[in-house]
């Protein structure tokens, strides 16, 4: 009854995210999947649930299990097994959506909730299973699939809820019920422990050792390891696409060792010559003892011309919320902000912007840095209109010396003035999204994510340009889930968990094996 | 933790500019077709003068009308209350010199008020209550239909300024100045949106409202701009009606709401914001004139008018979605 992701491949566009990772699951054990952002795990998860398709390695999954649903998952299943391939039983298939992953018996539950509110436990439960009679929903035999499965799992819940009124925790318990509906026998779960309490997580961890015993095979994707080792059987552990450890009994790594396997040291960071800061540099922006309206606590950083300062943590640490906050997007409500050592108190982005020139390069490039459907030259001027007019109105042609400056200045590959942004690679549109905040003359900008999606050639042009830009003067906040990225440029870095700063590393050699490692230890260290 | 390169897609916009390039060049096209065909049909009934000043007389209101309808759409956003704004503000206008006495010069810039006013209403209901504009509009349109008839009854009022009357009804070097005057108002609204700054950040706020808001643009601002602007040239519009009709009523401005849509919409203005066409606008309103003007030279059942109307506005739509380069893609 095993599961087998065997050698898999996946290539995006300049980014290698799997090569040749592969993933055995066992019936009837907890096991941990692991790495550093990047690694390539959201991919491998896509994979297996049919979200995307590999180019290269194959899914084998127990016979019985593919043919007992009447239907082959997908069209183009096939046969193909080597004389060579020692899992007997085993047959290999072709998703081609999530529906053949589910049929295969293959269940998820995201790190998102993939539920619809409005809707009752009891319908959500049943949405792909939903029992019927004559032809119409047959609510009665739906809540009692659903009672079912939530008694499997020891949960004792009102099926007649909306989902709606339900607490984070208790979705999530919806969602395996959701997945257990299906007769799932593999169960996904990404980062399940990442908004729960303490007790949750216990409650949780029952739940899980309940359907491992039951016969189940159970992925759990966390970054706490503490709870890991609380709970799993068995590790992989990814790296750089590829797996390091590969269905390694748990109980033979220490904590500490799996940290070494997850940060390896195949990189050598590059090297970017810049100018060092001179001491005794007032900071441009400092935080002092930060708290927000969404959580976070005595945040106190500080930034000084000429510096990069990397702020590193896992998606959902609170990083980019930080930045908003800083541009007055959401309320700071206890602590300082300083900005050229004045305190202030921001509260909108024109503000942020036109008073204290800070700039924010977004992650989301195509949703919030450029607008696709716009001219170059306005997506470049539009934090400047009102600079740029004369007698209130704009000219075609300021606009246009505008854009060639930056083209110049950043590199930017374009075919005219009037091209559309959405006409751009995704390093040219990032590009764009930052001239608009140099020509507002921002000397302080928080670059968030500048690279995700960017080809590797384009990316080092990038980091080049940050680094300029650092030595021209700018203080630059640079947020990155990116290892290899934030060692090459940042001076420092602070890693942030949980919506706190869990310490700082000095970076002044850019070496990438006791940067990494130190940060590694900062951000998975138990409880701090 | 689900820093997943996503895959990078060559992004497969269609080109917008060139797009609405190409909505106008086969907007003009039909115009011209459906004008020509008319002409060889009706014996050159329409080349005569008098009904080539009608047919340009009648065109400035739709014209106006399907502007004020794009000011808003230009934020994503609909008035329902464009026709009925409009027939309001004709009827201030003309209350304001009947009954108020006031010259006529006076009376219009209180309408042109009027239709400012209660756009801003509008705009300020939509931001500060967060509810959708086009519920906002559906209620105000509703109260504002109740006002006219509440406060003037069947009222006809007429006889009022014969120079405004004269101005609204005369030509000059045999255009009339009505369509002068729409034509005049298009300019004004596409500099508006090309080049003066605020309007500018309309379309910023309506193409990507994140992008605009991160980029230090107030979208609530662009939204009661847009509302407001839409006001103002729905008010221009009750003007055009005074002084071209002679008489005002309350029923004025009721069969206009959909015509405000059609022309923006055959014009290649996106629904969702963002992209505005003066030009398609202006000729769209024009293919639509057309069809009235089929209908009184063929001397059509007028009953079958709408039916017309809806397939021409169809008809045009297909036509335009078939040349589209690369059609099939966003939005």
């Amino acid at each position: 009854m095993t599961y087998l992701a065997d050698r898999l491949v996946k290539t995006f566009p300049g980014v290698r995210a799997l090569d040749g990772a592969t993933l055995r699951l066992q019936p009837g054990s907890v096991h941990a999947l692991l790495g550093e952002n990047g690694a390539g795990k959201s991919t491998l998860i896509k994979i297996m649930t049919g979200v995307l398709r590999p180019d290269g390695g194959r899914i084998l999954v127990p016979r019985d299990d593919a043919g007992a649903h009447g239907k082959e998952p997908g069209p183009a299943t096939d046969l193909v097994k080597g004389p060579s391939d020692t899992d007997a039983g085993l047959h290999e298939v072709r998703f081609s959506g999530p529906q053949d992953a589910q049929r295969a018996g293959i269940g998820v539950v995201h790190q998102e909730r993939n539920l619809i509110p409005a809707f009752s436990v009891a319908e959500n439960i049943a949405l792909q299973s939903t029992p019927r009679r004559r032809g119409l929903v047959d609510r009665a035999a739906m809540r009692e699939l659903a009672r079912g499965c939530l008694d499997r799992l020891g949960v004792r819940l009102d099926v007649d809820r909306p989902v709606s009124a339900l607490s984070v925790a208790q979705m999530q318990l919806v969602e395996i019920a959701k997945a257990l509906a299906t007769d799932s026998r593999v169960l996904l779960l990404d980062e399940p422990t990442a908004s729960l309490t303490a007790e949750e997580t216990e409650h949780l961890f029952g739940v899980v050792r309940r359907l491992r015993d039951e016969g189940r095979a159970v992925v759990l994707v966390s970054h706490k390891l503490e709870e890991v080792f609380a709970v799993a059987d068995t590790v992989t552990v990814l790296r750089d696409g590829r797996s390091v450890a590969e269905a390694h009994p748990l109980a033979d790594y220490t904590q500490e060792e799996i940290v070494n396997l997850m940060v390896g040291r195949a990189h050598a960071a590059r090297r970017l010559d810049k100018a060092p800061v001179a001491p005794g540099t007032a900071p441009a922006l400092r935080l002092d003892g930060v708290a927000t309206a969404l959580g976070h606590r005595d945040v106190s950083l500080s930034v000084r011309p000429g510096e990069i300062l990397g702020l590193y943590g896992l998606v959902g640490a609170g990083r980019s919320e930080l930045a908003r906050a800083v541009l007055g997007l959401h309320p700071v409500t206890a602590g300082t902000v300083q900005v050229h050592g004045r305190p202030t108190r921001i509260t909108s982005v024109g503000q942020a912007l036109h008073r204290h020139r800070i700039g924010y390069v977004s992650e989301n490039r195509k949703e919030e840095g450029v607008f696709l459907q716009q001219p170059l030259t306005r997506n470049v001027a539009v934090t400047v209109w009102n600079r740029l007019s004369r007698a209130g109105l704009i000219r075609d042609r300021d606009e246009r010396d505008l854009l060639t400056t930056y083209q110049e200045r950043l590199g930017i590959r374009l075919s005219g003035p009037a091209q559309l942004a959405g006409q751009l690679s995704g390093g040219n549109q990032q590009k764009i999204s930052l001239a608009k905040w140099l020509a507002a003359d921002c000397d302080i900008l928080i670059i968030d994510e500048p690279t995700v999606g960017i080809d590797v050639r384009t990316k080092a042009a990038f980091h080049e340009l940050i680094v300029h830009l650092a030595s021209d003067g700018l203080a630059i906040l640079l947020i990155s889930s990116d290892l290899p990225e934030m060692v090459t440029l940042a001076d420092r870095v602070l890693v942030m968990r949980d919506y706190r700063l869990t310490g700082e590393v000095a970076n002044d050699t850019h070496d990438y094996d006791s940067t990494s490692r130190a940060i590694g230890h900062l951000l998975h260290a138990a409880a701090v | 933790m689900t820093t997943l390169t996503p895959p990078e897609r060559r992004p497969r916009l269609p080109r917008l500019p060139e797009r609405i390039a190409g909505t106008e060049t086969t907007l003009a096209a039909l115009a011209v077709a459906g004008y020509v065909v008319l002409a060889a049909t009706t014996h050159g009934a329409v080349v005569s003068g008098g009904t080539l000043t009608a047919i340009f007389q009648f065109l400035a209101v739709p014209m106006v009308i399907g502007l004020s309808q794009m000011a808003v759409l230009s934020v994503g956003q609909m008035n329902l209350g464009v026709g009925v704004l409009t027939g309001f503000c004709a009827m201030v206008c003309a209350w304001l010199m009947v009954a108020a006495g006031l010259p006529a010069w006076l009376a219009v810039a209180g309408a042109l008020l009027t239709g400012a006013a209660i756009g801003l209403v509008n705009g300020l209901l939509v931001v500060l209550t967060r509810i959708n504009g086009f519920v906002v509009t559906l209620a105000t349109m509703t109260i504002i239909d109740g006002l006219r008839y509440g406060v003037h009854g069947t009222a006809t009022y007429q006889g009022y300024s014969h120079r405004l009357v004269s101005l609204g009804q005369g030509s000059v070097l045999g255009v009339p100045t009505v369509f002068l005057a729409a034509v005049a108002i298009a300019i004004l609204v596409a500099f508006f949106f090309r080049s003066v700054p605020l309007g500018r950040r309309l379309l910023a706020s309506g193409g990507n409202p994140l992008a605009a808001r991160l980029s230090g643009v107030s979208n609530d601002r662009s939204l009661v701009v847009a509302h407001l602007v839409s006001g103002l040239l729905a008010g221009a519009a009750g003007v055009m009606v005074v002084a071209l009709s002679g008489s005002v009523n309350a029923t004025i401005g009721d069969d206009l709401l959909l015509p405000s849509f059609a022309a923006p919409i055959i014009g290649g203005v996106a629904l969702a914001g963002g992209v505005v066409s003066v030009l398609g606008t202006c000729l769209a309103a024009l293919i639509i004139r057309l069809v009235d003007v089929a209908q009184a030279q063929y001397s059509i059942n007028p009953d079958w008018v709408d039916l017309i109307v809806g397939a021409v506005v169809l008809g045009a739509v297909l036509i335009t979605q078939l040349r589209r380069p690369r059609a099939g893609g966003t939005p």
